[in-house]
């Protein structure tokens, strides 16, 4: 029933989009284009719905109406590739306390790239991650070990170990140190340069990262 | 088919059916009502007794058993077909008719387990026993309560009704399967088999229709009168049932 | 996707080797109760081990399901594997896991719990046992088809624990019903084949929609 041909944007975008949680109507009707090489600020107040939205944007969640597109395509079409294009970081950091970090990261690499990956060429990269987020050395301790601020480092190496096209990242800055903070603005500019869409959601205002859209979700 | 087609989608309105079924509902009462009446007339007093067979005033009790128990069978599958409506054509009344039909449908079944086992005590001199028909139909009444319970235990409606309706269809799938093993693992114990020979009297089968037939309408009647409440408490915050709540809409509203 | 998922639940299985130990044992203490109950005579408890044995093994499967998709449904990892492989994808993989690790061990144990109910009383073969474990290796897999549906029909409901138990058990009745009679078939030397069959009916017919179903259920819960 929906058309397929009239969106004419690359990138994502979602169209005549109504989102609701809870039988609240958290979005109506909405129009939302992240084009490629351009980083998105998402805000609004707690409990306006950015989570909700975000989930929504990466297919978790179904769209009471609407749709959203992934290079002209809606992201459930098979051929979209959708799905092999993004990374979405939730709240929760999606890793199993039973295993060690090393273990942890390559799991959702090799899940991720079809063609099995070398192995020890995997491992490499992982401590080379960890050793720019400063947490080099630690690859064998279990996940449950770390302190709040490593695991949230830890999530964030997905980014670097796993390729993509789109990030959608849920408040990615929280809990982070200043060093961390301009580790990851960087990658993130850097993701833009190579033409990737980010989208992310903050409390504060990130002065090392220049955006290039904000978009604000408000309570009614 | 057209036309078919454009009544299926406005039975996905809820405003629509609210008020179709407004105007339905007196005359299916009506009808339940005079069909009720002029059949329990029958079964209870005008229907014959073959005493010389051994047939006590206990027979009668059928007349409320077998429809009852066919209802909760087709109450089952009624809600499956509506779960399937529900969540391959995204139609939310269908929802609603889920969570409508759970609890009568619950009721029927514990109605058939009730009177089969006042039946069975005159009959077989026991309260209960692990015939095929009545463990499957206590079989039934779990899978109703398991329904009910799961409903109930989300905070989200829309999640519950979807969550629901899957156990439903999983239900139903299972249902012959279910009645099936029963009925094999009784004849392996031998239990007592109850077919009645005596229901195939023409001048049982007479009150045994009506009976039927008003049943039926009672449950349609039942349910259609959960859905109407069911409908408003899920568009409490739409304009049309603020205006029906108010008086300000009249009844049979063209617009 | 099915095996780098097998080796990870694995790994985590044996850093976390308690939490499904504890189904086991519950298996073979509920089943040496028994004898306290009804009498340590072997012929009475022979003709009590299939109903027995197979109740517990039911008890077992429900216990050890609500280690199933719970942890990964509350650290998140459950939405990134959906976001990476189809719903029905996901749910078989976790499903085979789970098989493996509850299921097949039960059925390693099962042999024990046999000599407990003095299964091979009076004979001189072992085939009552072998019957038994054969019973159990088709019948498992349903029952963990079924609990995975259930399992992730109540992921995101507020009250669970024994509201999972409370949806399946009416699904469980034909597993049990043909499990125990295949055991106390053999036990009476009559055929066998006939409940075995239908024991594979069963899990061949679940296997086509369970994880389908419990894919679906899945992605509700999670959205």
């Amino acid at each position: 029933m929906s058309q397929t041909s009239d969106i004419q944007f690359n990138g994502l975008y979602a169209h005549e989009l109504t989102v609701s949680r809870s039988e609240q109507v958290l979005l109506e009707d909405a129009e939302l284009h992240l084009a490629p090489s351009t980083i998105t600020y998402l805000h609004g107040e707690n409990g306006a719905g950015k989570t909700t939205l975000m989930r929504c944007l990466a297919g978790l969640l179904p769209a009471d109406h609407g749709e959203v597109y992934w290079n002209k395509l809606p992201i459930t079409h098979p051929e979209s590739n959708y799905f092999q294009d993004l990374i979405f970081l939730a709240h929760s950091l999606s890793m199993k306390n039973e295993l060690s970090i090393a273990e942890n990261l390559s799991f959702y690499a090799s899940l991720r790239t079809k063609v099995s990956l070398n192995k020890q060429q995997l491992q490499q990269q992982i401590s080379s991650v960890l050793n720019e987020l400063g947490i080099g050395g630690l690859e064998d301790r279990m996940f449950a070990e770390l302190s709040a601020g490593q695991q949230h480092k830890v999530a964030l190496a997905r980014l670097m170990l796993e390729p993509a096209k789109i990030w959608i990242l849920d408040e990615p800055f929280v809990n982070l140190d200043h060093k961390t903070r301009g580790w990851l603005s960087e990658k993130a500019l850097a993701f833009k340069q190579q033409g990737g869409t980010v989208l992310f959601t903050s409390h504060h205002h990130i002065e090392e990262l220049p955006i290039d859209q904000s978009v604000g979700v408000e309570h009614e | 088919m057209a036309k078919a087609w454009r009544w299926f989608h406005q039975l996905g309105s809820p405003k629509f059916l609210f008020q179709k079924t407004g105007q339905w509902l007196p005359w299916i009462w009506a009808a339940t009502l005079i069909l009720l009446v002029v059949g329990l007339y029958y079964s209870l007093w005008a229907s014959p007794i073959e005493v010389r067979q051994g047939q006590k005033h206990s027979v009668r009790i059928m007349y409320i058993h077998v429809p009852s128990a066919a209802l909760s069978m087709v109450a089952y599958i009624a809600m499956a077909i509506a779960a399937i409506v529900g969540l391959v054509w995204k139609m939310k009344v269908a929802f609603a008719v889920t969570r409508s039909i759970a609890p009568v449908g619950a009721a029927m079944t514990f109605l058939a387990l009730f009177t089969g086992s006042v039946w069975g005590k005159p009959t077989w001199g026991t309260w209960w026993e692990w015939d095929a028909r009545m463990t499957s139909e206590l079989l039934l009444l779990f899978l109703y309560l398991g329904f009910i319970a799961l409903h109930a235990s989300f905070s989200d409606r829309s999640k519950a009704d979807k969550a629901s309706s899957i156990l439903a269809i999983v239900g139903v799938i299972n249902i012959p399967i279910i009645y099936f093993s029963v009925k094999w693992w009784n004849t392996l114990h031998q239990g007592y088999s109850i077919t009645e020979k005596g229901a195939l009297n023409p001048a049982f089968q007479t009150p045994l229709f009506i009976m039927l037939a008003a049943m039926y309408l009672l449950f349609i009647a039942l349910v259609l009168m959960r859905l109407r409440a069911e409908i408003i408490l899920r568009n409490q915050k739409s304009r049309w049932v603020a205006e029906w709540a108010l008086g300000t809409s009249a009844k049979g509203d063209k617009s | 996707m099915i095996m780098t998922l097998l080796r990870r639940e694995l790994k985590v299985a044996r850093r976390n080797w308690i939490g499904l130990a504890i189904p086991l044992l519950f298996f073979i203490i509920v089943v040496s109760l028994f004898p306290f109950a009804v009498s340590p005579d072997a012929p009475v408890l022979q003709q009590l081990a299939p109903g027995v044995i197979w109740v517990a093994a039911l008890l077992s499967m429900l216990l050890s399901l609500e280690q199933f998709y719970r942890s990964d449904y509350q650290d998140g990892a459950l939405e990134q594997l959906l976001l990476m492989s189809s719903p029905t994808m996901v749910a078989a993989s976790k499903i085979l896991a789970h098989w493996l690790l509850t299921g097949l061990p039960l059925v390693i144990l099962s042999p024990l719990l046999g000599v407990l109910m003095q299964i091979n009383h009076g004979v001189e073969h072992s085939t009552h046992t072998w019957v038994l474990m054969l019973s159990l290796v088709l019948g498992t897999p349903t029952l963990c088809l079924l609990g995975a549906v259930g399992m992730s029909l109540t992921l995101a409901a507020s009250r669970n624990g024994l509201l999972v138990s409370i949806l399946i058990i009416p699904l469980y009745v034909p597993v049990l019903i043909f499990g125990a009679s295949t055991v106390t078939a053999s036990l009476e030397n009559m055929r066998y084949n006939g409940e075995l069959a239908i024991l594979g009916a069963f899990l061949l017919i679940t296997l086509v929609f369970a994880p389908f179903a419990s894919g679906r259920a899945l992605k509700i819960s999670v959205g």
